[in-house]
């Protein structure tokens, strides 16, 4: 879970950290499954430490983390507005497919096709799911619009996929 | 700003916007009233042949025919044959009777009695008997006979009378023979003092040329005209065959004719008079001249010129409806859009109605030749009232056919929902074009028109004259149903051809409808079924439309002419109709046919590469 | 519907050729395809490799040039034109790319047409077009022309005509090929709803959004198959991942 994250949505007002995690949850929907609980306290002791939040005891039992209030500092109120103006977009990760295809065509150690049909096959399979459960959200509901974008995603993948299979397939005789 | 003007301006916009269909639209409907007024104008000018005959050749009031039995007297030189029979008539008798009627009261002035002998002329192996009429070579005051070839007698020489002249076959130049005595042909002429009128070969009692194998001329034969100088017919003159006298009056009241005639004629020795009003209307059969044919000729084509192209085009602007954007976005309601369309149709057809009539007066007399009227030159053709106002509806007929186009296309939509499968396919083939709709429904009409007007040509000359003996063998009224049919068959082939073309258009413009439709399950019969029914229900109506039209083509062409008009019997009409619908159904079906089993794929596949 | 166990459609060494000699081209190319009841089947491959063609023999709006063809245990590759178009209109519904709706009726009519076809009464068809139209969630669009429907309602019209004579097989040729993603998401959740209930479809398509709604997938390539995938399992945790969630 990106740090800055949490510090913007300690931006809203100082909150408990299961608050935290309850709110992370419902922008996620089904996806909130996947996210790990204890990360959001991991990552709330690490802004600490940073100095861009500031936690608080709140009244109640001492020195249970979960009872911690968490507020912005003044520095991390900067890193928010940083943040929120940036543009730069998640990185792809496609330098490394490409490589994997080529090393193994050069080492002959697998058929760089196989390997095109088997992540296919694989990324298929990921949209098939994604797709599924973003159709079952309703209208209008953030988590459906992340899924979305998820399927998208995975859509523009395919389809380098499919270009990759065409380069790779060895060019047939005509008959 | 008044609603006039508004509207006005809005015309003017949308035409200077889009000046291509409107100039179309113009055109068109000016070539077609162009023609109109051309068959009009010269159906005028032949409409009373007879009174321009009479104009041109100051054809006499009254006729008097004077019997003579007996050589003529003036010459001089011994009497041949025995002396006069009883009955017959003395030359001093003669003119005795000529005074007597040159001095009757009314009468203003004569020409006159000029001696007509009864001859047997020989041409080839044809034999006609002949009244010889001698003439001097000045001009006569009355009756001078109009000359439209040749020139007029000398001695030895031999003018012939029109319809006598085509009977033979004769031409400037040939050779004849009177009585044995060789005459040359010198010229041709036309005369409105004979009976009967006009074709004055050709009476009620029979033929008046004859084969030479005939031998005997039968007695009811009647006679040929022509003329010859004076001193070659009283040499004619015998005492078996004597001569008689034609002697022509002018009357102070020309209207008074009839009852001059019938008060000085002296049955059954006496002089015969016969009033012009006699002549005009006399006992020859109708014989249309080929202008009268033409005409109708002409408006069957300026039809399907308007058909074609003006609905084409009229067509294609009232389906602006649609575009109305600019007249919208001006403020127009759905009213006012309907009315600046109208009114844009409207004015273009005005202009090309005046346009039209203006072309085809001055064609007129272009088109009118000299040989083809019975007179000589047509006189200078007039463009009435009445032609200008016929012309000018017609124009204006287009123009709201034009405007109602998308209306019926509504209209028909509304129509289908109700119907069998393959016709509510055929009605939405229909309504898709219905342009091409109303040019097959005009053209039906156009054809059904013309077979009508041939029914009603022949009802009205054979079933009429199916009693009296005689009509036979005139060679000018052969060549006139001749012409009919040819002009009729010409029509037909060109209808076929259109309706061959229609249908196939239609297949090729529905190739992606039935090909959709078939991949929804309908059967290749019932493709064809619905191809074939868009093109015979356009074709009902106009089928029907030619029945009327073409009696009323007929009446209108007719007009003027001795015989009353006789509709063909319902049998032939409704035999017509059907006939034509059933062919118009062939015609569709068969691209249809051919199309219908054509594999669906590429068809579809086509559409959406 | 038909047995279990037989498949609904059956093609064994379909094949399509054009052209002669030199000039051969084999568009479809020995193709043999089981696709049993209610399953989904999805053939993807680059233009021009013979999925559509394919996909017109199946449905008898082409002729194949060799080759068996089974429709619920019937063979019908060698059925008469009017035949076909007896099947087409009662067993088998097609799905265009270009929906292929006609301009001038209504969307209710255009529905309507192939039951009309098939001689169903007015009144029948009408309610028949009604309930379709409901289904895909067209029911107030229902007088509407096409020209005043947006792409996706287009093709929505278009598969609500497809089932209206409740058919055997749905064919779809390139369904979002004409879509934007607003209204290809629209026709996925149609092509998702007609699968679970049971509707038996094989889908012709480009697109990886709507292959992923199927059952199996197959490629093919130069008129040929050569690959197919079943395509199950996976569960929400690994789409996190592409989420970025975990790390």
């Amino acid at each position: 879970m990106q740090q800055e994250v949490v510090l913007a949505m300690l931006a809203k007002e100082p909150s408990h950290g299961y608050e935290l995690r309850a709110r992370l949850r419902q922008a996620l929907g089904p996806l909130g499954d996947a996210m790990n609980d204890g990360q959001v306290y991991v990552t709330l002791a690490r802004l600490e430490k940073a100095g861009l939040a500031a936690s608080e005891q709140s009244a109640g039992r001492p020195d249970r983390p979960d009872r911690k209030v968490y507020a912005l500092t003044a520095e991390g109120q900067q890193r928010v507005a940083g943040w929120l103006a940036e543009v730069s977009w998640p990185r792809p990760d496609l330098a490394e497919f490409h490589l994997k295809l080529i090393a193994a065509a050069a080492a002959g150690l697998a058929d760089p096709l196989a390997i095109v049909d088997t992540q296919r096959r694989e990324l298929l399979r990921r949209l098939r799911d994604a797709q599924r459960t973003a159709l079952a959200e309703p209208d209008g509901s953030p988590a459906g619009l992340l899924l979305e974008g998820i399927v998208l995603r995975l859509q523009a993948d395919l389809r380098w996929l499919e270009a990759c299979e065409r380069n790779w397939t060895p060019r047939k005789d005509h008959r | 700003m008044s609603k006039i003007r508004l509207i006005g301006r809005l015309v003017g916009r949308d035409l200077r916007r889009r000046p291509g269909p409107a100039l179309l639209l113009v055109l068109a409907i000016t070539a077609a009233t162009a023609t109109l007024t051309l068959g009009l104008v010269l159906r005028g000018v032949t409409n009373h042949p007879y009174l321009q005959t009479r104009a041109e050749t100051n054809g006499p009031d009254v006729v008097a025919q004077i019997r003579g039995f007996g050589p003529a007297r003036s010459q001089p030189g011994p009497h041949h044959g025995p002396p006069p029979t009883q009955g017959s008539v003395s030359h001093a008798q003669i003119v005795d009777e000529v005074s007597r009627l040159t001095h009757a009261p009314g009468v203003t002035g004569y020409s006159g009695p000029y001696p007509v002998a009864s001859a047997v002329l020989r041409y080839g192996r044809l034999i006609a008997p002949v009244e010889a009429e001698g003439r001097s070579q000045a001009a006569a005051s009355i009756d001078q006979p109009k000359l439209i070839a040749g020139t007029w007698v000398r001695g030895g020489g031999i003018v012939l009378e029109r319809t006598f002249a085509e009977a033979l076959g004769a031409t400037i130049g040939d050779r004849i023979t009177l009585d044995g005595r060789p005459y040359q042909v010198i010229g041709i002429a036309v005369t409105a003092a004979s009976q009967p009128y006009p074709n004055m070969c050709f009476g009620a009692g029979g033929d008046c040329v004859f084969d030479l194998h005939d031998n005997q001329i039968p007695a009811n034969a009647n006679n040929g005209l022509a003329w010859v100088t004076e001193p070659d017919a009283r040499a004619m003159g015998s005492a078996q065959a004597p001569l008689s006298y034609f002697l022509n009056l002018d009357l102070k009241d020309p209207a008074t004719a009839t009852t001059f005639a019938s008060r000085y004629t002296v049955a059954p020795n006496g002089p015969i008079l016969i009033a012009w009003q006699a002549l005009q209307s006399g006992s020859g059969l109708l014989v249309q001249d080929e202008q009268q044919v033409l005409s109708p000729g002409a408006v069957l084509v300026a039809l399907l010129a308007i058909a074609s192209v003006a609905v084409l085009a009229g067509g294609r602007m009232a389906e602006r409806i649609r575009r109305v954007g600019l007249l919208k976005a001006v403020g127009a309601t759905p009213g006012t859009v309907a009315v600046v369309l109208l009114a844009e149709n409207l004015a273009l057809a005005l202009i090309a109605a005046a346009a039209g009539l203006v072309i085809g007066w001055l064609a007129a007399p272009l088109v009118a030749s000299p040989g083809a009227a019975l007179v000589g030159t047509a006189g200078a053709p007039s463009l009435t009232v009445q032609i200008a106002a016929e012309v000018v509806v017609v124009a204006l007929v287009v123009a709201l056919a034009s405007t109602l186009v998308p209306a019926i296309r509504g209209a028909l939509i509304r129509l289908s929902r109700r119907l069998p499968v393959p016709l509510l396919l055929g009605l939405r083939l229909v309504a898709r074009r219905p342009r091409r709709a109303l040019l097959s429904a005009a053209s039906v009409a156009v054809t059904a028109t013309g077979i009508v007007t041939v029914l009603t040509f022949h009802a009205t000359v054979h079933l009429q004259s199916a009693g009296s003996a005689g009509s036979l063998g005139n060679p000018a009224f052969d060549r006139d149903e001749q012409m009919l049919a040819v002009l009729t068959v010409v029509l037909l082939v060109l209808v076929v051809l259109n309706a061959v073309c229609t249908a196939w258009a239609t297949v090729l413009d529905a190739m992606h409808t039935s090909a959709l439709v078939r991949a929804l399950g309908a059967t290749p019969r019932q493709v064809t079924e619905g191809i074939a029914a868009a093109q015979v229900l356009p074709a009902v109506p106009g089928a029907l439309l030619g029945i009327p039209l073409g009696i009323l083509l007929f009446v209108a062409a007719n007009g003027g002419g001795a015989v009353a008009t006789t509709a063909p019997p319902p049998l032939w009409l409704a035999g017509a109709v059907l006939g034509t619908l059933a062919g118009i159904a062939v015609l569709a079906a068969i691209p249809a046919l051919a199309g219908a089993r054509r594999p669906v794929s590429p068809i579809l596949q086509s559409e959406t590469a | 519907m038909n047995d279990v166990g037989v498949p609904v459609l059956r093609a064994c060494g379909l094949c399509k050729q054009y052209g002669r000699g030199e000039g051969l081209v084999r568009a479809v190319d020995e193709v043999d395809l089981d696709v049993a009841s209610g399953e989904t089947v999805a053939v993807m491959g680059p233009s021009g490799c013979g999925k559509s063609t394919l996909l017109h023999l199946l449905g008898g709006l082409d002729r194949p040039s060799r080759g068996e063809l089974w429709l619920a245990g019937e063979r019908i590759d060698q059925l008469g034109e009017r035949a076909l178009a007896r099947l087409r209109r009662d067993r088998i519904g097609f799905i265009f790319q270009a929906f292929h709706l006609m301009d001038e009726l209504t969307a209710a009519e255009n529905v309507e047409l192939p039951a009309l076809l098939a001689g169903r009464s007015a009144r029948w068809s009408r309610r028949r077009a009604a309930e379709l139209l409901e289904r895909v969630g067209l029911a107030d669009r229902a007088a509407h022309l096409p020209s005043a429907l947006s792409g996706g309602q287009r093709q929505r019209v278009a598969i609500a005509r497809a089932l209206v004579g409740d058919p055997q097989l749905v064919l779809a040729d390139e369904p979002t090929g004409n879509l934007d993603s607003q209204a290809t998401v629209e026709v996925l959740r149609l092509f998702e709803d007609l699968h679970s209930s049971g509707q038996t479809l094989v889908i012709v398509t480009h697109d990886s959004r709507i292959a992923a709604t199927a059952d199996r997938l197959i490629t093919m390539r130069d008129g040929a198959f050569v690959d197919e995938t079943r395509l199950t399992g996976g569960s929400a945790g690994n789409i996190g991942f592409l989420a970025g969630l975990t790390e």
